[in-house]
């Protein structure tokens, strides 16, 4: 049982030392560098985050146990790996403007979203509930700090602060979860789990238990319905590059543990888990887009989008097998570059005075300036599933899972949420096309790190939308031997 | 096993009912005669000054949230250090990482004025 | 019933007991000071079950460490640690009705389910195998709590630099 550590483990995890060590030498600089000139700091935690993905990508089509079987290489983490270290990089470059605008620039700020990238790749690989919790708690830790960054800023104080008591109740449900699954079992790792539960096990009213309290657990992290009351508040008040690394990052981790352990874990509960599933999305994207429209400021608005987004994922894990799981996955980058895009817009009008986050702060930005109104409006569409947006190829793939297993209700009511959607997004268009510049609005200057993000994203969302082909297979190909 | 335990059990008794039995006593036998003195807030004699009440600095907070990280870490060298014969130089090198990542942490911590008490 | 069993339902009765006054206490000094006898039960029913290193780390670290850290974040919130401050709300009744609720179906649960599963096998939780499986085995997870801790102390000096900037 106990084996000792040997240089083969380390080199498996080696994309995750380099990370690590990256950080760490960006909070070092952080002496060094005065005051003002910490741009450059941001632009060293993106090269490092370049590193690291080459140095991962030697992993590519590698299949690989390490750490006594508690740490996995597989298709599927690199997958995961490799988005969250691309939205982590977007997100610094799209923080390098906004520090700079709120005389905040520090080289924490880098070294912690490097961290929580950090605790996301250790999420993505876990196979073991220990690894898989230490995971999500040094991601989760980064972010409370993180929400609360601007500390002269009530609201920033009032996001960190909610974020922190409901993550800290979130995590011990989970735990609680995860200790009645050891206790029933006497194992750790999902695959040991898995073997452990046979068929007359499986109906234990305390592995029920465990499964309810990690689905509600997991719940809150993915911020579902009724999961979801501190979403809109902590999204409005964190740093909006912290409401990205939220919305875009961190619930994707939470899905990627959630689908690692219903699906090796607990396969056997798929029944039961299958049903609370579809109940939390049909609810998650109803409640998500109807609430959306009643929405005056944008970074609530997106906050009530990224629910509605959450509940249409959650369509993927209920239509399940193969062709749920790789639309789910697909859907996760979909979701990715348009909420990364839409913020990056919300910081691009900031200026000055004006924090944007009104949507009457995008009136006549047309005028003001035509190809960022283009860019706004591809990024709408996508969201609203318009072709030919990635949204829409990424939706037509997870109604087309739920159709094909035979949820024809939930793939309607997705379907007539999707056509919700469009008003309240729609909104932001008409605004921005059909209103009349504000006198006082002022030119804007996006710094170049911003039009970097914003061209990525815009690119990626057109992309995907027009050229789906290598994506899906892609997406396929990653959940090959998952479960 | 457990037996090695009963000593413990008999000191916090002890302590517990000697405290009890103290404040008990001590209102049952006691005279008492108040004044305004007696019943002002014991200083060593001297007039108390303000509120006893009063807001704690910040700084408490930023020391006990510190002590509690290095707690956690002696937490983890304690196993450590009991089996470290048997694991050798592998099991050093291993806490000098551990260690290492914590002495970044301190060096952070101690840069950023953590440890100061005055600014 | 074996002297081992008194001993734990009197233990257990103590931490019950101890738990509900942090509950139910009307001045917050005092819900501190009850947990910290809560800590104390939690740390003498680890030690009944033979968990002599959680216990030792249940006095280290709650007892010594969270504790004070509760204190000083009553002590440094003005006035709430001054008499009349109310530590109910009108949810109280509510909110009992939910926690006795769960606290059912969590004891049904657990009754009835591990009693299907029968006791789990003897495990050593001598401080040496624990240190030998930390170091070797989970040597992953020990490395990544110093990457953990590491954010943590970060965040500590992030969140205290703020008083320091308004002096």
């Amino acid at each position: 049982m106990t084996q000792a550590f040997n240089m083969a483990d380390l080199s498996t995890a080696l994309p995750e030392v380099v990370l690590s060590l990256v950080a760490m030498v960006i909070l070092m600089l952080d002496f060094i560098v005065p005051k003002g000139r910490r741009d450059w700091l941001g632009y060293l935690s993106v090269l490092g985050v370049l590193l690291t993905l080459m140095v991962l990508c030697r992993q590519w089509g590698a299949t690989q146990s390490a750490f006594s079987g508690q740490y996995l290489i597989d298709p599927f983490a690199l997958f995961f790996k490799i988005l969250f270290l691309a939205s982590g990089g977007l997100i610094i470059l799209m923080s390098i403007g906004y520090l700079r605008g709120e005389g905040a620039d520090s080289g924490e700020f880098y070294a912690l979203i490097l961290f929580a990238t950090l605790g996301m790749m250790l999420m993505a690989s876990a196979v073991d509930l220990l690894i898989l919790y230490i995971g999500l708690e040094t991601m989760s830790i980064c972010i409370y700090v993180l929400a609360g960054f601007l500390k002269r800023e009530r609201r920033s104080n009032e996001a960190a602060l909610k974020y922190l008591l409901m993550g800290g109740f979130s995590s011990a449900i989970i735990l609680y979860g995860i200790v009645m699954l050891y206790g029933l079992t006497g194992a750790t790792g999902l695959k040991e789990i898995a073997s452990t539960l046979t068929a007359d096990t499986l109906s234990n009213p305390a592995l029920i238990l465990a499964m309810v309290m990690l689905a509600a657990g997991f719940g809150f992290k993915i911020a579902a319905v009724p999961f979801h009351m501190y979403i809109p508040d902590v999204y409005e008040g964190a740093p909006t590059p912290i409401t990205a690394l939220l919305a875009a990052a961190s619930e994707i981790a939470g899905l990627v543990i959630l689908l690692r352990v219903f699906l090796v874990a607990i396969p056997g509960l798929q029944d039961r888990w299958a049903l609370l599933f579809y109940v939390l999305s049909l609810l998650t994207m109803t409640v998500g887009n109807v609430v959306a429209i009643a929405q005056s400021n944008i970074k609530r608005m997106l906050a009530y989008s990224s629910i509605a987004h959450i509940g249409y994922l959650l369509i993927g894990v209920v239509a399940g097998r193969e062709l749920g799981i790789s639309a789910t996955l697909l859907y996760t980058v979909v979701y990715a570059l348009m909420t990364l895009g839409a913020f990056a817009m919300v910081i691009l009008l900031c200026v000055g005075e004006v924090k944007g986050e009104r949507i009457d702060d995008f009136a006549g930005l047309a005028q003001r300036s035509p190809m960022a109104a283009a860019a706004m409006l591809i990024l709408l569409l996508s969201l609203a599933g318009v072709p030919p947006t990635a949204g829409f190829v990424g939706k037509l793939y997870l109604f087309g899972a739920a159709i094909e297993r035979g949820y024809i209700l939930l793939a309607l009511i997705a379907v007539v949420n999707s056509a919700i959607s469009l008003f309240y997004y729609m909104k932001v268009a008409v605004a921005m096309y059909m209103r009349d510049l504000p006198p006082a609005g002022l030119a804007l200057s996006p710094s170049r790190p911003l039009r970097v993000v914003l061209f990525v994203t815009v690119v990626g969302t057109l992309a995907i939308g027009i050229y789906p082909g290598p994506f899906l297979d892609l997406a396929k190909s990653s959940i090959a031997g998952l479960w | 096993m457990l037996l090695s335990y009963l000593p413990i059990l008999i000191l916090v008794l002890l302590a517990a009912g000697f405290a009890l039995a103290t404040l008990f006593l001590s209102s049952a036998l006691g005279p008492r005669r108040p004044s305004k003195d007696k019943l002002s807030t014991y200083e060593c004699g001297i007039d108390p000054v303000g509120s006893a009440r009063e807001r704690f600095s910040v700084k408490f907070y930023l020391v006990a949230m510190l002590f509690i990280i290095f707690d956690i870490e002696i937490v983890f060298l304690y196993p450590w250090a009991v089996i470290l014969n048997s694991l050798g130089l592998f099991g050093l090198v291993e806490m000098f990482f551990f260690l290492g990542i914590l002495l970044i942490g301190l060096l952070y911590v101690w840069k950023k004025g953590g440890l100061e008490w005055t600014t | 019933m074996t002297v081992i069993q008194v001993v734990f339902f009197l233990v257990a009765a103590f931490t019950t007991a101890a738990a509900f006054l942090v509950v139910l206490a009307k001045n917050i000094v005092h819900c501190a000071i009850a947990l910290v006898f809560t800590f104390f039960g939690v740390a003498a029913l680890y030690v009944l079950l033979d968990a002599e290193f959680l216990a030792a780390v249940q006095v280290l670290l709650y007892v010594g460490g969270i504790t004070i850290l509760l204190l000083f974040a009553i002590m440094l919130t003005s006035r709430i640690s001054a008499r009349g401050v109310r530590v109910m709300n009108e949810q109280v009744g509510m909110s009992a009705v939910v926690v006795f609720a769960i606290f059912a179906l969590l004891a049904i649960a657990s009754l009835k389910g591990f009693a299907l599963v029968g006791s789990p096998p003897p495990a050593s939780y001598a401080t040496a195998s624990l240190g030998r499986l930390l170091l070797t085995t989970y040597v992953l997870p020990f490395e990544a709590v110093s990457i953990l801790l590491l954010a943590a102390m970060v965040g500590a000096i992030i969140l205290a630099r703020r008083e320091r900037e308004k002096d």
